[in-house]
């Protein structure tokens, strides 16, 4: 007692002397992340990293700054290495790194001789920021040789294509990572499961600013509060409400044209050196005169670990809706899947009465538990006995937060054994990996909902069904009368009510037509667009870029292609991007002045997502209650003997 | 009478059935370690993410001996309440084993690691990695924490080996927030 007395006293003393509070192990009372200082057995605790968030909307186009603040609290260098996501579309094109007033642009180049350049910065101690993309949705920013008590400051940009959906226009920002499942085979394990800070102490602030380019009715953020301001009919400034929030969830902005009748296709033009880009967008009418085609509907759901909480609840509850949906000349069948894998039927059943209480039921009673072994169930789902059968619509629905690692394999399926079947995902949780749901949507030729709560299961799910009710265009091409133009992605998907469909072609200069083709059940379909000239600093180019480098990604997974990888990275650089082969590296040629001992190393932790239960805050439990059972059986079956041996 | 009997039986009944349950965590920890060693020695002979079953969720990563007390044990990956059941797990995003870094592992207090109590300061643990390489580690601490100080877990420069168990060792519910601590560092 004494003793805990004395050191108590020593560290109220050392806190007031320093205003700097540093921990013996002993005295940590709550979880959290601490650094090595000096001293020995002496820590500081890790600062979070804050960001500001600054996205500029024009049509169709985003385009975000990231500012990312690090504050180096300990009283010993540090080198700083944390995680970060971004929208699974965005390209990163710029990194500026500020440290003591000077400002440093990052150069692109390949991978490697990025990291080189970093390394050989780091060792001379000079301050450098090296920006890596580790998934197409997940990076990684490292700083090296951060003086004591020093603030660097990294700034990123980036772009992506907004997305239309159900009459609105729609952005995310993701704001932490969701724990990833990694099946062991996974060489870079480390760099994607970063630590997680449960006490969610990173805080983000976030301003828009939206100019749509229609009359808007309504701009809401679907789970933030915010601040907002009219600039004008079609122009808005929105904020986060209180300035800063954790980032624990993602932020999703959606803003409403009023359209008296919606067009049919739009371009979007930019004219850049010898080169035009084109943005084609085909916008599906408002309401659907469809006929409603049989379906067969092959439902999946992942009751893998990852799904535990409120996760499995809202997948059961989208599920439930999706069999509420089925009509009696449907066929369906539901799979469901952790390490092992169970089917509800032996083959699609009618969607009868019976049949529906039957299925209701069995999704009722399952629960989240084992591993993610996403690959046979996908080639259940994908195995069609009625191959030849144009007269019924065959559609798998997959419903996951998709925190697998083995994406490449499961892509390679998808695209061999797709046939007439069309794959839709649905993201379930807080922050499921959208990267490879919409992926696998894209590889599926389907389409990729997300669900961010158990109060919008109904309203996503009824707008996903009432699409896969309805197919409107089908087998859509796009012919540009230019022969040297290129257009992306190369594969269209089918186009369904309430979302369009982005194409983005690279022409010369002289510009052209482009003349889009599709059916309509039985009837063919055309319309045709002028490509005109346009300015100059839209971004389409990068989008475009960005298309070709995705497009040849999926490519190499599909065919594993080596020109590809060459392909990929002169694209890249050529259009200052940030991909899987190429990284930003800025260098201060100042040295920092920092001891020549080497750095400490540290990973900054990312939020915990909202609603995902896990052991990560908190040292495993390893307690068995074998030791109660015992001791509570011997005492039962004594008090047996006592009974039984009584007169 | 007749009633009599029927409770003695009944009690009888649930606590030959706790006892069972008992048996079966216990056996769970042997039984797992014997599949666990063959599946270990398959990944030494060059086999990579050997299931040690075939529904398993985990693979054999390493394998931690603690020569002078004469146990041996093979460690999986990932540290959920799935994993201990069979054998101690390595905390996901802690440093692999062998790695320069914070290597940390945790198992059960009434299982494999029930041995812990007496590692002795000095004391040489042993981590042989999946290429057969042996690293050798000495004990530096021996501490009691609670399950809130996940600075355990933080990153290190130097080679270093945590293990955690619950505490007190010989508690009989589970569920305490007490964690028994092993810290050694490569030598």
């Amino acid at each position: 007692m004494r003793r805990v007395l004395f050191l108590a006293v020593f560290f109220i003393a050392a806190i007031a002397v320093n205003a700097q509070p540093l921990y013996k192990l002993d005295d940590v009372q709550s979880g959290m992340l601490l650094v090595k200082t000096t001293q020995p057995g002496i820590y500081a605790e890790a600062e979070p990293v804050n960001t500001d968030v600054k996205l500029q909307v024009e049509g169709m186009i985003l385009r975000g700054e990231v500012t990312q603040q690090f504050h180096n609290a300990a009283p010993m260098c540090v080198e700083a290495i944390y995680a970060f996501p971004l929208p699974e579309n965005a390209a990163i094109d710029r990194l500026r790194m500020t440290v003591g007033g000077r400002v440093i642009e990052g150069q692109i180049k390949v991978r490697e001789e990025a990291e080189k350049v970093y390394e050989q910065a780091k060792s001379e101690g000079k301050h450098a920021s090296l920006m890596t993309q580790e998934r197409p949705n997940l990076f990684t920013v490292s700083i090296a040789n951060i003086a004591a008590k020093e603030d660097v400051v990294v700034t990123i940009d980036y772009q992506q294509t907004v997305e239309y959906r159900d009459g609105a226009f729609r952005a995310r920002f993701p704001l932490t990572i969701g724990p990833r499942y990694v099946p062991g085979s996974t060489p870079d394990q480390q760099r994607v499961t970063p630590p997680v800070d449960l006490n969610r102490r990173n805080r983000v602030t976030l301003v828009a600013d939206v100019d749509a380019g229609f009359s808007l009715s309504e701009i809401t953020s679907s789970y933030h509060a915010i601040d907002k301001r009219a600039l004008s009919g079609s122009r808005y400034e929105v904020s986060l409400s209180g300035g800063s929030v954790a980032g624990d969830h993602d932020f999703e902005l959606a803003w409403k044209p009023i359209l008296g009748s919606e067009p049919k296709a739009a371009t979007f033009v930019q004219s850049q050196g010898n080169d035009r880009y084109a943005l084609i967008m085909l916008m599906p009418p408002a309401a659907s005169n469809q006929v409603r085609l049989p379906r067969e509907s092959i439902f999946i759901i992942d009751t893998s670990g990852s799904m535990s909480g409120t996760s499995i609840d809202e997948a059961k509850r989208a599920l439930k809706f999706a069999l509420s949906r089925l009509a009696s000349n449907d066929r369906f069948n539901v799979i469901e899947f952790n390490s092992v894998l169970h089917t509800l039927f032996e083959k699609p059943m009618p969607a009868t009465v019976d049949a529906i209480n039957q299925a209701t039921g069995w999704v009722e009673a399952l629960q989240a538990d084992g591993g993610t072994e996403m690959r046979p169930a996908l080639e259940v789902a994908l195995h069609d006995e009625r191959a030849e059968d144009t007269t019924t619509v065959r559609q798998v629905v997959f419903m996951t937060d998709g925190q697998v690692s083995n994406e490449d394999e499961l892509f390679a399926l998808i695209s061999s054994k797709l046939g007439r079947s069309r794959l839709f995902t649905v993201g379930i949780g807080a922050a499921p990996n959208s990267h490879f749901m919409s992926s696998a949507a894209r590889f599926g030729r389907g389409t990729f909902t997300y669900i961010g709560g158990v109060n919008e299961v109904e309203e996503k799910m009824t707008s996903l069904f009432t699409k896969l009710e309805s197919p409107v265009l089908t087998n859509v091409a796009v012919r540009v009368d230019d022969e040297s133009a290129e257009v992306w992605p190369a594969r269209v998907p089918d186009l369904y009510a309430g979302e369009p469909v982005v194409l983005v072609a690279r022409m010369s200069r002289r510009g052209g037509r482009a003349v889009v083709t599709g059916s309509i059940g039985t009837r063919q379909w055309n319309d045709v667009q002028t490509v005109g000239t346009g300015g100059s600093d839209s971004g389409i180019d990068k989008l475009w870029a960005r298309q070709k480098i995705e497009s040849l990604t999926e490519q190499m997974v599909a065919a594993e292609n080596s020109d590809v990888k060459q392909q990929v990275t002169d694209l890249a650089l050529a259009h200052h991007l940030v991909s899987q082969f190429t990284s930003l590296v800025a260098v201060d040629v100042t040295p920092a002045g920092v001891p020549s001992e080497p750095c400490q190393t540290m990973r900054v932790p990312v939020n915990l997502p909202e609603g995902v239960e896990g052991e990560d805050g908190s040292l495993p439990s390893t307690a068995t209650p074998a030791p109660l059972f015992l001791l509570l059986g011997s005492l039962l079956i004594a008090a047996a003997a006592l009974i039984a041996r009584k007169p | 009478m007749k009633r009599r009997l029927t409770i003695s039986c009944t009690l009888a009944l649930m606590g030959v059935f706790l006892f069972g349950d008992a048996v079966r965590i216990y056996a769970k920890g042997v039984v797992g370690q014997a599949l666990l060693l063959r599946a270990w020695d398959r990944t030494l002979r060059g086999e990579r993410d050997v299931k040690p079953w075939r529904w398993a969720d985990t693979e054999p990563i390493a394998k931690l001996e603690f020569p002078r007390q004469g146990f041996g044990y093979v460690v999986l990956a990932g540290a959920s309440g799935r994993t201990l059941a069979w054998g101690p797990g390595h905390v996901d995003g802690t440093a692999l084993p062998g790695q320069r870094g914070n290597c940390v592992i945790s198992a059960h207090r009434d299982t494999q690691f029930s041995m812990l109590r007496d590692v002795k300061i000095g004391d040489v643990i042993v981590l042989q990695i999946a290429n057969g390489q042996r690293v050798h580690y000495r004990v530096t601490t021996k501490r009691i924490a609670t399950d809130r100080d996940t600075f355990l877990l933080a990153p290190s420069s130097q080679r270093k080996l945590t293990l955690i168990t619950c505490y007190p060792f010989d508690a009989v519910r589970p569920g305490t927030h007490q964690r028994y601590v092993v810290t050694a560092t490569a030598v």
